[in-house]
């Protein structure tokens, strides 16, 4: 999968992200820092201070976070069958995170918008076809910012509602 | 009582790998480096040895207990890893530390390859708690910090509720 734009000058940069559900709301990741689709792995826990954090699982050899992004929507873990594993950060050699799905994922084309008042792992909105809004439940596809996710440790109070 | 040291000797280890004691605190697995254990106590043993700490402000410590002629703070494992109280049977008390750790149980010796770092992400407290994680028969299990039970902080808290010895305290700074 490539996230590099493919517009000519002049055009707003347009590039490719996978779409996943989390119950009600959809997410995007930027389609470059996508690594697999795993399947339902075992879920490994222990005690941690992080309240996105759900574990970890072993995939390939490493050890990959598993994030909650249902917290970042104020929702509850949902029951999901794989694992969205991205890279945490521009580069190859950066961390990887999964974050479990139910499995709808979309490649989709689309713009990156900038998003005012969102938190600091959010590093736009999704522009599908110009439209920003995602037509399924009417609320934006915020696109993640993984590397600034393991950045930051909001408090559940922190957590959106 | 043997002491940790003992019982992983009595286990062939393999060139590169590190000898840990999993243990159990509210139904979680760690692993601890089997080096770091100076010896393991039932809790019944050690009961009429161990002193109050009376207003203490580090409240998973409320008790000493005495051996070797040195002083060692008793950390209640599930308090300072935030799980749910549990009635603990062992004393983990540590090597070169004046700490002891309250456990519920002790799994068993086993050799891990290799102690992967902790992931970025876990980012809070427990980077100071965990040395990195252990894979061990399809299960990923933290390896505690014995450095991580007590902070300099804390430790000069307890050294000030329980009224130390200057000396024990002096010789205390220099191991921790």
């Amino acid at each position: 999968m490539n996230g590099a734009p493919m517009n000519s000058p002049g055009q707003p940069a347009e590039r490719s992200f996978v779409v996943f559900q989390m119950e009600s709301r959809r997410f995007a990741l930027l389609a470059g820092d996508i690594v697999e689709l795993a399947p339902p792995v075992r879920l490994h826990t222990f005690p941690h201070t992080n309240p996105l954090l759900k574990g970890v699982i072993v995939r390939r050899g490493h050890i990959v976070p598993v994030y909650d992004a249902a917290v970042l929507g104020g929702r509850h873990a949902a029951a999901h069958r794989f694992f969205l594993i991205a890279r945490s950060g521009g580069s190859k050699d950066a961390e990887l995170a999964a974050i479990p799905v139910a499995g709808e994922c979309e490649l989709v084309s689309g713009e990156l918008q900038p998003a005012a008042s969102r938190p600091a792992y959010v590093s736009g909105t999704l522009a599908i076809d110009g439209q920003s809004i995602d037509v399924q439940d009417g609320e934006a596809i915020e696109v993640l910012d993984l590397g600034k996710l393991v950045a930051s440790i909001p408090s559940p109070s922190e957590a959106r509602s | 009582m043997k002491s940790a040291e003992s019982v992983a000797g009595r286990e062939r280890k393999a060139p590169g790998t590190e000898s840990v004691i999993l243990f159990v605190v509210a139904k979680q697995m760690f692993a601890i480096a089997a080096d770091d254990v100076q010896e393991i106590r039932s809790t019944d043993s050690l009961a009429g040895g161990a002193n109050e700490i009376g207003g203490a402000q580090v409240a998973k410590v409320r008790h000493t207990i005495l051996r070797n002629r040195r002083t060692y703070y008793v950390v209640n494992g599930a308090v300072h890893f935030g799980l749910l109280a549990t009635r603990p049977s062992l004393v983990l008390i540590l090597r070169q530390r004046r700490v002891a750790v309250l456990v519920d149980r002790i799994e068993r010796m086993a050799e891990i390859p290799a102690v992967h770092d902790l992931p970025l992400a876990f980012a809070g407290t427990e980077r100071h708690w965990y040395r990195g994680l252990a894979y061990i028969d399809d299960r990923v299990i933290p390896v505690v910090d014995p450095a991580g039970f007590l902070t300099g902080e804390e430790l000069r808290h307890l050294d000030r509720a329980s009224a130390l010895p200057a000396v024990e305290q002096a010789e205390s700074a220099v191991h921790q």
